[in-house]
């Protein structure tokens, strides 16, 4: 006990001045803005970890800095928001999503393809890229022509905002009907598995000087047969399924929101290092450019399909009860009318905002802890950060395990930004705001210490609140009689400023090991 | 004779050197067989090019009758080899057992050979529940080869596994590889050409990316000339 005292001394007292600054800021406040704030600080730590805990994983194991996964938080709120306010236009995008990934689940069988076509050193060059060539033109010409019933940014009455306005009043806007008019169906959608796996078996053929062997079996076809099943399922039964969606009570509508934003992050990412940061793990600045520059195509594209105006995700009818007892104040009271807000110490908490985020916060920490802890995989992973090289050399398969961790962590970056959309609302800059929080959050936890990004986020949140609160109410600086009120920008320079304090004391940061 | 690694010609580049420059190596089936050479020959890179961790540009390397050349390292090893690195490479985040454990291809592994590790390194037993970090080298040394002991592999590629220990700990170690031995082959690269002549039945001598000699380890002890010359060792 004595020798982990000595060792830790700057990391104990560091975080004991924290813990003291804490009480101090809190004897300024009344109880319920203390409570306020705290949980309010809470909240944006839990969505702060969301997206720390991710990028830390992927950085840790890959040594890869996804500097897109700001941008990845906010993709997974408009997702999310799509599925929750529109599921119509979901139901219409999941067949040619399904057949635009249902090459990729086949590209254990592309090397045994390609041993057996003997191509001239020319032509080696050229097939690949002629075939994704071809594989773009087919897209080009089949998805504009695939009806999707969807928004019009340009048509104020038809916009997402509206959209959104309207749910979060109740009625829902009428959904578009759309056909298949400028495209036959068959055509359509063969056009669409032919184009996806001509592209894949093009991006299969590129940068492999070593051919790798690989094994085919009955299970390397097993995710080609359900992204067809899941393809011509919601084809067939389309408006059965929309109607299905619109009929859910809006508690399980938010649940599969939030578990297809989770899916779409997790495959997204999963795709994106398949494709994108693998070829390039030998250079890794211009990974740091790629990912960089993915992050500006991502706000680009949601600008562009979503609009550039703010709107809000209407919340569930879970935390959105009024009326009758409500505001609730006491926890029984709170479970018989859903109310949105509940009296704690007499302070107005929003319940999904203050309570629910923070809980799933909470219980994404202790799970991936699980994870880590105690499962094979979790192994793998703690033994991988190390040395991913004697990994391998165990007989493991590091590069499947990379292509799961960067899924995983963006699957959490999307979880984020699916749960900050009815808080936050959603906007293109939310991912950037965040991000650099998680950033700063990182820095003051230890870069890959999975205790130290949740430990970082809630410093980072509740520092930020209590800044914000204290702009409010103003703090009284000891021995005078000056209110001294944080202007906003205070707010940001605040994390930085504790975050250079304590890398100035601890440069590994607070939970960080030496290199 | 039946050879259980076939290493023809391999020639090896690490970003633009070209590391190993035609290197042949023959292991018979359960044997001991010693790369021996200088500093910087290119004996790890030999050993790192056979598991794949570095990919031979040319030249073939046969497992059991398969040319693996060429995959990938985890594909390798998953066919019977164990791979033992220099400096050990113990996982420090993982505790002993969990070390252990991750090195099972097949569930069960560790506990099927949980007996005959501790058997072999019984001081492992009682370091079971600490952490990497707190391992001593000698003990450190002990956990990496046992790590490779965990699944079924038929090869066992041991590099160095002398460096850096005490001379008892030395004896403890060889007497270890030489029960292991009646179990698997064993390819070891070793500088202490004293340990690696007690220990090895065959020898290859690596020169600045060649293979120059090959043979069996107890003509070379008589071998004078050859031993001052490319090992610079009385």
């Amino acid at each position: 006990m004595n020798t982990y005292i000595r060792k830790n001394l700057a990391f104990l007292i560091t975080l004991s001045v924290i813990v003291a600054l804490f009480f101090v800021a809190a004897q300024g406040m009344d109880d319920q803005d203390f409570v306020i704030t705290l949980l309010r600080g809470l909240s944006v730590g839990s969505l702060t970890f969301l997206v720390a805990s991710g990028f830390s994983l992927i950085f840790g194991l890959l040594d890869v800095l996804n500097l897109a996964h700001g941008t990845l938080f906010m993709i997974g709120a408009y997702i999310g928001w799509t599925v929750y306010v529109r599921p119509d236009t979901f139901v219409d995008l999941l067949t040619p999503f399904a057949l635009t990934l249902s090459g990729f689940a086949l590209r254990d069988v592309y090397p045994l393809l390609a041993t057996r076509i003997r191509l001239g050193l020319s032509m080696k060059r050229l097939v690949p890229r002629a075939l994704i060539l071809v594989s773009l033109l087919i897209f080009g010409f089949i998805l504009p022509r695939y009806p999707i019933a969807i928004w019009n940014v340009e048509n104020y009455g038809e916009s997402p905002v509206t959209y959104a306005f309207m749910a979060s009043q109740g009625t829902r806007l009428p959904a578009p009907v759309v056909a298949f008019t400028e495209i036959s169906a068959p055509l359509a959608l063969i056009g669409l598995l032919l184009a996806s796996l001509i592209g894949t078996f093009g991006l299969s053929l590129f940068g492999n000087e070593t051919q790798y062997k690989t094994n085919v079996s009955g299970k390397t076809f097993l995710g080609f047969v359900i992204l067809l099943v899941i393809a011509l399922g919601s084809f067939i039964f389309n408006d059965a399924i929309t109607v299905m969606l619109l009929g859910l009570n809006s508690n399980w509508l938010f649940l599969i929101s939030v578990v297809v934003a989770v899916l779409s992050g997790a495959g997204l990412g999963a795709l994106m290092e398949a494709t994108l940061i693998r070829p390039l793990y030998s250079r890794p600045i211009y990974q740091l450019m790629l990912t960089l520059g993915l992050s500006a195509v991502g706000i680009e594209m949601v600008r562009a399909i979503w609009g550039r105006p703010e709107f809000v995700m209407p919340k569930p009818d879970f935390f959105s009860g009024t009326g009758g007892v409500c505001p609730a104040t006491n926890f029984a009271d709170w479970w018989a009318n859903n109310c949105s807000i509940i009296l704690l110490w007499d302070g107005r908490v929003r319940v999904y905002n203050e309570i629910f985020i923070p809980l799933i916060g909470v219980i994404v920490l202790i799970s991936i802890w699980i994870l880590l802890q105690r499962t094979r995989l979790g192994m793998i992973i703690r033994a991988g950060v190390q040395d991913r090289e004697m990994v391998e050399a165990l007989g493991i398969n590091v590069r499947r395990v990379f292509t799961m961790v960067f899924s995983l962590g963006v699957g959490l970056a999307a979880l984020g930004g699916a749960l900050a959309a009815p808080s936050m609302g959603l906007s293109n800059a939310m991912g950037e705001s965040l991000f650099l929080n998680a950033l700063i959050a990182l820095a003051i936890g230890g870069l890959t210490n999975y205790p130290g990004a949740a430990l970082g986020s809630v410093l980072v949140g509740l520092i930020q609140q209590f800044i914000i609160k204290y702009g409010q109410i103003g703090i009284p600086i000891p021995f005078t009689d000056i209110l001294f009120k944080p202007t906003p920008p205070l707010v940001p320079a605040s994390t930085v400023l504790l975050m250079v304090i304590i890398l100035l004391i601890l440069p590994n940061g607070l939970l960080g090991k030496k290199e | 004779m039946d050879y259980i690694l076939d290493v023809q010609n391999i020639h090896t580049f690490i970003g633009q050197y070209h590391i190993l420059q035609g290197v042949d190596v023959r292991v018979p089936k359960g044997s001991i067989t010693a790369l021996l050479g200088r500093n910087g020959a290119g004996k790890t890179t030999t050993l790192k090019s056979i598991i794949g961790l570095t990919t031979p540009r040319e030249g073939k390397v046969i497992f059991d009758g398969n040319e693996v050349q060429g995959r990938r390292p985890f594909e390798i090893a998953s066919m019977g080899i164990g791979f033992v690195p220099e400096h050990r490479a113990i996982f420090r985040d993982l505790t002993v057992e969990e070390n252990l454990k991750l090195a099972e291809r097949t569930k069960g592994d560790y506990l099927r050979k949980k007996e005959f590790i501790f058997n072999l390194f019984p001081d492992l037993q009682r370091l079971i529940t600490l952490s990497g970090t707190s391992l001593s080298g000698g003990q450190q040394q002990m956990l990496a080869i046992a790590r490779a002991l965990v699944a079924d592999n038929r090869l066992l590629l041991i590099d160095e596994p002398s460096e850096g220990l005490a001379p008892v700990i030395i004896e403890h170690m060889m007497s270890a590889i030489r029960q292991l031995s009646s179990e698997s082959t064993i390819v070891l690269v070793e500088q202490n050409f004293l340990v690696a002549s007690q220990l090895a039945e065959y020898y290859v001598i690596i020169e600045e990316g060649h293979s120059v000699q090959a043979g069996k380890m107890k003509d070379l002890v008589n071998d004078k000339a050859a031993i001052h010359r490319y090992l610079g060792a009385a």
